[in-house]
């Protein structure tokens, strides 16, 4: 998986490629963990995503959760396998998802 | 005498044997000019002095020659008492200089290739007897031919002949020549004095004997030296070490005492000594810390195993499950990845009438997922045990689950309660996969019921009850997302069409027949691939009240 972001002010957006799972989750959790903190509005960029787990959505969780508490946070260009994983899960009732 | 001789073979060994090899063809070289250069300048000396030891006899003979009566002497053939004077007088000079012959001879002019002999006296060590006045011979060879021609045409005062080259009737020998001259200043004949070269021979091989001597103790002296030497410096010490690092390999335990204790050489070898040293300190230390590592795997890999023992006895694992009850079966299966898995499934009666059923799947994988299942898996059934809805058992147990979940972990489960009776079944859905629903006489179905989110991530979320009313026949399949996710080595997953294809291959097959089947239609799908998720499905099957 590979992570790219752009940063403009209080706002973060994160493009992920590849499979967020078991392996990739915790560079990704890494990852957010030392930039957030001053992040009004986290965007991710799911356009080039290809899988999500339980991990992944995991680390969403977390990311969602710190948000509530200091900006907003959005989910867009999701693909319809991961739409159909948010779905079953439940996650698209807590997240922000643009199409 | 033989073990002595193999083990000095030994320890002299190929190291040994090509230095000295070095060492001896130098020494051979050297003495080989030597003895050259000291042969020639040897050869030289002698040669000069014998020379000027001739002419000077020589000088002293011609003196006592008159030179002006040979012509007449030769010419009528006869002597006087003056002739027999002069040769008393030479043979006295030829006696007592040490030249083995003294002679006075006048070639043949024409072409200096015959002599006349005009004075021959020998010495009487010589054994050699003298020619008579006027005796002709040959002219010995051409050296001597062109010196006679030199000295008669007056172009050299002195000449010599040396012969110590080839083969020589005599022993080699040295002949000095002067011309002798009338009152004219002609040349009237030639005074030859010749001597034998006897010592130049000895004291030639005398010289190089000497060397020869002194070559051979030298080269006992340097041979004795470099094998001590090397034995010493070099071989013993690397004996030394070669087997301390045999031990070492054999024993794997650090010398008692280390090498640079007894080898103390300041070069290369001492250079390898505390390397060797240093790499058993090392080795040492490494195996401790293995053997310390290995015990501390051996103890987590024990803790897993009875973790592995622990978390599958939390699972009902009797079947049938319910012995007696021939409304329904049932069959359930959990086969973690890893040694711990994050899946559970559970299934009990409420009451009576009241089977309650449900599959559970934690985030993330292994001891945290474990540690958390088993949490989840106790509230569940604590929770279902009130006798409450699925909807709000699920939202109880949310709210315990939040209570304290630091890392958001979180827990989708599907939860089922079948009125038994009736075959009506209620359910709810906290972000789990979609069941399976076969009802009588069908086909199985992915049944999209309505979903919540996953248990553990928001407090207050609130779930939807939904109702199933099962026919006898009907069958129920669910599933944790191990089953479609199962990828193969081509990362493509087994998905949920296969799982329906698999299911409907075998409609009258009982729920246990069933879970074998998807599981070995899920095995040959992915093959060799290794599987990172658990595998957990459970199947009920309701067949009414069909016996009283």
């Amino acid at each position: 998986m590979t992570i790219q972001t752009q940063k403009q002010e209080k706002q973060l957006i994160v493009f992920l490629e590849g499979r967020l799972d078991t392996n990739s989750s915790p560079e990704l959790e890494e990852y957010l963990k030392s930039r957030i903190d001053e992040i009004r509005e986290l965007v991710f960029d799911f356009e080039h995503l290809e899988y999500i787990s339980s991990a992944g959505l995991r680390v969403l969780l977390a990311a969602q959760k710190q948000m509530n508490r200091q900006g907003s946070m959005i989910v867009r260009n999701v693909s319809e396998p991961i739409r159909e994983i948010f779905d079953v899960t439940g996650f698209c009732d807590i997240l922000t998802i643009e199409a | 005498m033989k073990k002595i001789f193999s083990g000095l073979k030994k320890k002299l060994n190929r190291i040994t044997v090509k230095s000295l090899v070095g060492t001896v063809a130098l020494l051979v070289l050297f003495t080989a000019i030597v003895s050259i250069a000291g042969y020639r300048s040897f050869t030289n000396a002698l040669m000069q002095q014998y020379a000027e030891d001739a002419f000077k006899t020589a000088d002293v003979a011609a003196a006592m020659v008159d030179a002006d009566d040979i012509p007449a002497y030769l010419f009528s053939g006869n002597t006087d008492l003056e002739y027999r004077l002069t040769r008393q007088q030479l043979r006295q000079v030829c006696d007592n200089s040490g030249a083995f012959f003294l002679y006075v001879i006048c070639p043949d002019v024409t072409d200096y290739w015959h002599i006349t002999f005009v004075y021959s006296t020998v010495s009487s060590q010589s054994g050699y007897t003298e020619f008579e006045f006027g005796y002709v011979r040959e002219t010995t060879n051409e050296d001597y031919r062109t010196k006679y021609q030199m000295l008669y045409e007056g172009q050299s005062g002195q000449e010599l002949v040396v012969r110590d080259r080839g083969y020589i009737p005599s022993d080699k020998h040295i002949t000095a020549m002067v011309p002798l001259k009338g009152s004219d200043g002609a040349t009237r004949a030639i005074l030859c004095v010749q001597y034998q070269m006897s010592e130049l021979d000895s004291v030639r091989m005398g010289f190089i004997y000497k060397v020869l001597l002194i070559l051979i103790i030298v080269l006992i002296l340097v041979i004795l030296i470099q094998v001590f030497y090397l034995h010493r410096l070099l071989l013993k010490p690397i004996h030394t070490i070669t087997q301390e690092a045999s031990r070492f390999a054999a024993e794997n335990e650090k010398a008692g005492e280390p090498l640079t204790h007894s080898i103390r050489n300041q070069d290369e070898i001492g250079i390898l000594a505390g390397s060797v040293d240093r790499m058993e300190e090392q080795v040492e230390q490494y195996i401790e810390n293995l053997t310390i590592a290995t015990a501390e795997k051996e103890r987590i890999q024990t803790e897993l195993n009875l973790a592995t023992s622990i978390q599958s006895s939390m699972l009902p694992d009797q079947f049938p499950a319910f012995p007696g009850r021939e409304e329904f079966d049932l069959y359930a299966a959990m086969d973690p990845a890893r040694e711990v898995g994050g899946d559970f499934y559970d299934y009990f009666l409420i009451d009576e009438d009241h089977l309650c059923m449900l599959i559970a799947d934690v985030s993330g994988k292994g001891i945290p997922a474990a540690l958390f299942m088993m949490g989840s898996m106790i509230i569940l059934k604590n929770m279902a045990g009130t006798g409450k809805s699925p909807a709000q058992i699920l939202f109880d147990a949310n709210h315990a689950i939040c209570e304290n979940n630091k890392n958001d972990m979180f827990v989708s489960v599907w939860l089922g309660i079948l009125e038994i009776s009736t075959g009506t079944l209620t359910a709810a859905n906290a972000g789990h996969e979609y069941p399976a629903v076969c009802h009588a006489g069908g086909s199985f179905e992915i049944f999209r019921d309505k979903h919540g989110l996953v248990l553990g991530a928001m407090p207050g979320v609130k779930f939807k009850d939904y109702e199933i009313t099962l026919a006898p026949g009907s069958r129920i399949f669910v599933y944790t997302d191990g089953v479609p996710e199962a990828t193969d080595n081509e990362k493509s997953m087994f998905g949920l069409d296969r799982l329906i294809e698999a299911l409907n291959q075998q409609l009258n097959a009982s729920p246990e027949q069933i879970l074998t089947h998807v599981r070995s239609a899920v095995d040959r799908f992915v093959k060799e691939a290794e599987q990172f998720d658990d595998l957990t499905m459970l199947c009920l099957e309701y067949k009414g009240k069909t016996k009283v």
